[in-house]
């Protein structure tokens, strides 16, 4: 059984693999340049130097947050697709904290990073208490919270939060002493991929290893038998929102500490939805997603090399992981099914 | 008065027949809830055409027959590759919002100015004739549910598949049929936009409108006819929003604004309690 | 006189199973054919080939004498067969005009609702069949008015031959007259109808002829005036059981007498229900049911399926809405349903479904076996799962490699136990079990058997919910039929199964 399922995911990982391929040389041919120039440029300018692989890692740490965000909530079977409004929740309490924290730059950050997670998990409970009370699928309630975080952002960096000093649509930037300084000079990657390392090990372990993970997962894999078993399954599913939502949040608050120090409009390049890509094609499992979020980082930083150096346009880093993720979900349903 | 009025209808005709479009393929039983990137596609679609010399007309013709392919690729995937249509959906707008934005790139270079085509022609009330013809496709879809035997079918695939493969009917086929005329009425949706209320392409033009539209079908309880009041309200919430984006200084907040077609779909939604009136079989794969 | 329909040697195999082998079948026009067997006996995939939705292994369809083959389900009722399956055919959101039209293969393409009225009184009135107010929703009429709908449709295309899947099953003594009585009137009119059922009171009613199957083969075909209900119940259950199972011997430690003694000193029941009736709209409506089990009372609930017997059980365990009153250990439970309230007062649940509620399929023995409350203070006690699933593995005999394996890789039978040690490791004050031997060996059977009757020794109550006519008297306990939603008188375990399987058809005992 196992040792089926091991050589399953092979042939879902190579499938999935050719199909990026194929995606990544026929979009370069169709830009009219030369697919090995084009790659080329694209690892140059993800692993290539110590400033590429710095910009991989500093635009890693949102995707891999919003990564295992995702596959907590999909493990215990909620289908947060709202990631991008909690992450720019998190953005915004982040701005909106960070500039009035004083005191030593450690404390300083902690209170932003424990705003914005908790201002992540908050944005998720209206689709909490729709889906529990209301029957709202949660698909629908997320993705509508989403359009109206961005709205607020848009509103904000425009009214309460705008920067006084000039006329720009953003906020105040952070004092550089909490901003966290890169981890080698001249790289743009900061400790926040530590963390966000870290914390897809804690998800992983929670998931996996303990009491809570094991009534999660039973849930999200067997509802009726969860339910019929006594598992409080309403309690489960709540937890799992919020702890989504609090890492999607604690992602954008991240993201103002490590990378912007500020927030602006739009703010996200769809980090949220880049996530769930990543958790998909790493069958939610937190670790594979994070790999997967990596992955997708480096996808992103070379892509913006590759568009400067060969002109092929870096959109290219949103097709793609669309395209393995499609081609993922195909090869998975078709293998089920054959197996039936 | 008379111009807040029009522009609320401009702005409802897009969401309109994005949402029958969904309707149809929700009825069906399957859920398109990439369908924001279905009306990117559309939109990218009248742009290039309308672009590359076709007039107004013909730049809506393409988009709908790209809406046509839009809807046969994705039931491939969550239709008679029976993946989860939501999961399918999720990645659906990944591609079409990157793709749109790659293939616009590659037609207006890195120049970044603005390109513009020429608008569809007023028909009446300072309305193309294409948008007033929005406010008729919900009712053509309630007589073509209620009146005819492939509506029959279609009802049935949504809400008993069993019964419908017993009667010798393709739950794959109604499904895909569906979402073939789903993604069609999504890119019109999509197009329309361009080629009336913004005579240009931005990337991510359509600004979540496919969301709402999904939010809408809720709304209405998955009955054609209650599209319409419905598309009414976000229309005019944005037009609203436009108006006072330009008038300024109405001591409201900016953002409330901004997110008032969002936030009313979402009351729209608790309102609706949630799934009452769905298709009993939305969402389950085929037999 | 030739056959209107005849099945010749049709076998039909599913992996495993010989679901049919060489059974043969013949419709005489004007009868009205009853097709009996117990549940597996394969009546239902017999009338599937019948109507060309299932292709046949072997053997062939005659109809009026010429060989005749079917593609897919048009051709059959293209030939003047129509099959009213087991499942719902309706469109339940759409109304009675739009299903009717729906099930017509010669509407127009085109019809206004008017046009789909007419046909609704039309059809009423041709089949004498009252099919309800054209425009009501199809869902929110009752299954009585659907069935008739569902008759209405099949009947449309004027077929010869009309097959009725187990109509009754879900139909008040009411309705399965009215039926019977236009179906009469078809037949008179020289069609042929072929009706499964599982009520021998009907068939004594109401059917010309008969045919037995059992285990996939034909066992008997005669005139329902040839023979009595005792001989074909008889055979109905020897051929369910194949054989004769020794009954348990130990009725020495008859569980009610422990139930007597320790009642007296302890006045609280385990369960009470009063005035008690789940809220199910799609099934049989149940009568209030009003019953308490004193510490380590069993009783047996014996039930074919679609009597209410397993509502009831869901609703006691939390899984359904109810009306009136659930107290497990002098606790009431909230009517709104709740499984955790249910166990928190000590309940503890086998459902019939063990792969759906009963495991998580996809999870490890040893997982399945540490819900709901897995060991472990900050990680999972994995050493404390194993040797707990370790224990449970063996002291039930589940067969699997090891406690690692998934639980839904090992068989039906071994699922069962799996389900029923977790179930019983709790301690239970009151166990509801549904079906717990269904799909297993005589000898595992026995085990569970023995399991249930060793925790209402230790002070447990214990309510069974079984079909198997043969298995409830093994209990040594009080039993119950339930027929259509209501609750006979308590029996003793010695009843004669003749009795009990008369009171199970709705024949009066």
């Amino acid at each position: 059984m196992t040792q089926e399922s091991a050589a399953r995911r092979f042939v879902v990982a190579a499938i999935a693999l050719a199909a990026a391929a194929a995606a990544l040389v026929g979009l370069t041919l169709l830009a009219g340049a030369s697919p090995i120039d084009a790659l080329h440029a694209l690892a140059e300018g993800s692993v290539g130097s110590r400033a590429a692989l710095g910009e991989t890692l500093a635009r890693a740490t949102a995707l891999v947050l919003t990564a295992i965000a995702a596959s907590l909530a999909f493990r215990a079977g909620v289908l947060n697709i709202g990631l991008e409004g909690q992450f720019l929740a998190g953005a915004v309490a982040a701005a909106a904290v960070g500039p009035l924290l004083s005191g030593a730059p450690f404390v300083a950050r902690a209170g932003l990073l424990v705003a914005s997670a908790l201002a992540g998990a908050l944005w998720v409970l209206p689709a909490a208490y729709l889906e529990a009370r209301r029957g709202v699928p949660e698909v629908l309630s997320t993705i509508l919270l989403n359009l109206i975080a961005a709205a607020a952002v848009s509103g904000l960096v425009r009214g309460a939060l705008q920067d006084p000093r000039g006329d720009y649509p953003q906020s105040r930037a952070l004092p550089d002493a909490v901003r966290l300084a890169p981890l080698v000079s001249g790289s743009r990657a900061t400790a926040a991929i530590v963390a966000a390392i870290a914390l897809a090990l804690l998800v992983t372990l929670v998931v996996e290893a303990t009491p809570l993970g094991l009534k999660l997962r039973a849930t999200g894999l067997a509802p009726a038998a969860a339910r019929a078993i006594g598992l409080p399954g309403a309690r489960l599913r709540l937890l799992a929102f919020s702890a989504s939502g609090a890492l999607a949040g604690l992602a954008g608050g991240l993201e103002v500490l490590a990378v912007t120090g500020r927030l602006y409009d739009p703010f996200s390049a769809g980090a949220g939805y880049t996530g769930i890509a990543a958790a998909l094609l790493g069958g939610s499992h937190p670790l594979a997603a994070a790999a997967s979020a990596m992955l997708f980082a480096a996808l992103g930083a070379g892509s913006s090399a590759m568009q400067r150096d060969t002109g092929v346009p870096g959109a290219l880093a949103t097709i793609v992981p669309g395209v393995l993720v499609l081609t993922v979900l195909a090869a998975r349903a078709r293998l089920t099914q054959k197996r039936a | 008065m008379s111009g807040f009025f029009a522009i609320a209808l401009l702005l409802a005709a897009p969401l309109l027949l994005a949402a029958t479009g969904e309707l149809l393929l929700e009825r069906a039983g399957s859920i398109q809830i990439g369908l924001e990137g279905t009306m990117l596609i559309g939109a990218f679609t009248a742009f290039a055409a309308a672009r590359s010399g076709a007039g107004p007309h013909a730049a809506l013709l393409a988009a709908a027959c790209a809406g046509l392919l839009a809807g046969a690729a994705f039931a491939a995937f969550a239709v008679a590759g029976r993946a989860d249509p939501i999961l399918v959906g999720t990645a659906w707008n990944l591609v079409a919002a990157g793709g749109t934005a790659f293939s616009y790139r590659l037609l207006a270079g890195a120049t970044g100015s603005v390109l513009e085509v020429k608008a569809l022609p007023p028909f009446a009330f300072g309305l193309p004739a294409a948008a007033l013809a929005a406010f008729f496709v919900p009712a053509v879809l309630e007589v073509f549910l209620t009146r005819t035997r492939p509506g029959l079918a279609l009802v049935a695939a949504g809400d008993n598949p069993l019964a419908l493969e017993a009667t010798g009917g393709s739950v794959v086929a109604v499904r895909t049929a569906a979402s073939v005329a789903a993604g069609a009425l999504g890119a019109l949706g999509g197009a329309l936009l361009v080629l009336t209320v913004s005579p240009t392409f931005v990337e991510g033009v359509t600004a979540g409108r496919g969301f709402l539209a999904l939010a809408l079908v809720v709304f209405a309880r998955w009955k054609p006819l209650r599209l319409v009041p419905g598309a009414l309200l976000v229309g005019g919430a944005t037009a609203l929003q436009y108006r006072l984006q330009a008038g300024g200084g109405t001591g409201i907040p900016y953002a409330v604004f901004l997110a008032l077609p969002g936030l009313l779909a979402l009351f729209a939604l608790a309102a609706a309690r949630g799934r009452g009136g769905a298709p009993k079989a939305l969402g389950t794969p085929a037999p | 006189m030739l056959p209107s329909l005849e099945l010749r040697g049709i076998s039909k195999r599913f992996g495993e199973t010989q679901a049919l082998s060489e059974v043969s079948l013949s419709i005489l026009p004007g009868e009205i054919h009853a097709l009996l067997g117990e549940n597996g006996a394969g009546k239902s995939t017999l009338v599937s080939i019948a109507a060309g939705r299932l292709a046949a292994d072997a053997g062939e369809i005659l109809r009026n004498g010429s060989p005749v083959s079917f593609d897919r389900a048009r051709d059959a009722r293209d030939a003047g067969l129509a099959l009213v399956p087991q499942h719902d055919l309706l469109i339940g959101a759409a109304s009675v005009a739009d299903n009717l039209a729906f099930l017509d293969p010669n509407a127009p393409f085109f019809e206004s609702p008017a046009a789909r009225r007419a046909r609704v009184i039309r059809l009423a009135q041709r089949f004498a069949l009252d099919l309800g107010d054209a425009n009501a929703r199809v869902d929110a009429l009752p299954v009585g008015t659907r069935q008739r709908i569902e008759i209405a449709g099949a009947l449309t295309g004027h077929p010869e031959v009309l097959i009725l899947d187990e109509p009754t099953a879900v139909l008040s003594p009411d309705e399965t007259a009215a039926l019977f009585a236009s179906l009469r009137k078809r037949a008179d009119a020289g069609g042929a109808v072929v009706l499964i059922t599982h009520r021998l009171a009907e068939v004594f009613a109401g059917a010309d002829r008969l045919t037995l199957l059992a285990r996939g083969r034909s066992v008997k075909t005669c005139r329902v005036s040839e023979t009595t209900p005792e001989e074909i119940g008889g055979l109905l259950l020897a051929g369910a059981e194949g054989e004769t199972r020794e009954k348990e011997k130990d009725f020495d430690t008859h569980p009610s007498k422990h139930a007597a003694r320790s009642a007296a000193n302890q006045p609280l029941p385990s369960l009470e229900l009063t005035g008690f009736a789940p809220h199910l709209a799609s099934a049989v409506r149940t009568e209030n049911v009003s019953l308490s089990l004193s510490p380590g009372e069993l009783l047996v609930l014996l039930a074919i399926d679609g009597n209410g017997a397993d509502t009831i059980a869901r609703a006691i365990a939390g899984l359904e809405r109810f009306s009136g009153r659930v107290e497990v250990g002098g606790v009431s439970l909230p009517p709104s349903g709740d499984p955790l309230a249910f166990r928190a007062a000590g309940g503890a649940f086998v459902p019939a479904d063990r792969r759906e509620e009963g495991l998580v399929a996809s999870l490890s023995l040893e997982e399945n076996l540490a819900l709901p409350d897995p060991p472990g203070r900050v990680f999972l006690d994995r050493s404390a799962m194993r040797a707990h699933a370790g224990d449970l593995l063996a002291s039930f005999g589940v067969r699997a490699a090891s406690s690692t394996a998934l639980a839904g890789s090992l068989s039906g039978g071994n699922q069962q136990k799996v389900v029923l040690a977790r179930e019983l490791s709790r301690s239970p004050r009151v166990l509801v079990a549904v079906h717990p031997t269904r799909g297993l060996d005589l000898a595992s059977a026995a085990a569970v058997r023995r399991r249930i009757l060793d925790v209402c020794r230790s002070g447990a109550a214990a309510l069974v919910i079984t079909a198997d006519l043969d298995e409830a008297p093994l209990f040594g306990a009080p039993l119950r039929v339930v027929t259509r939603g209501r609750l006979s008188a308590p029996l003793q375990p010695t009843t004669p199964v003749e009795t009990l399987g008369r009171l199970m058809a709705g024949l009066a005992a």
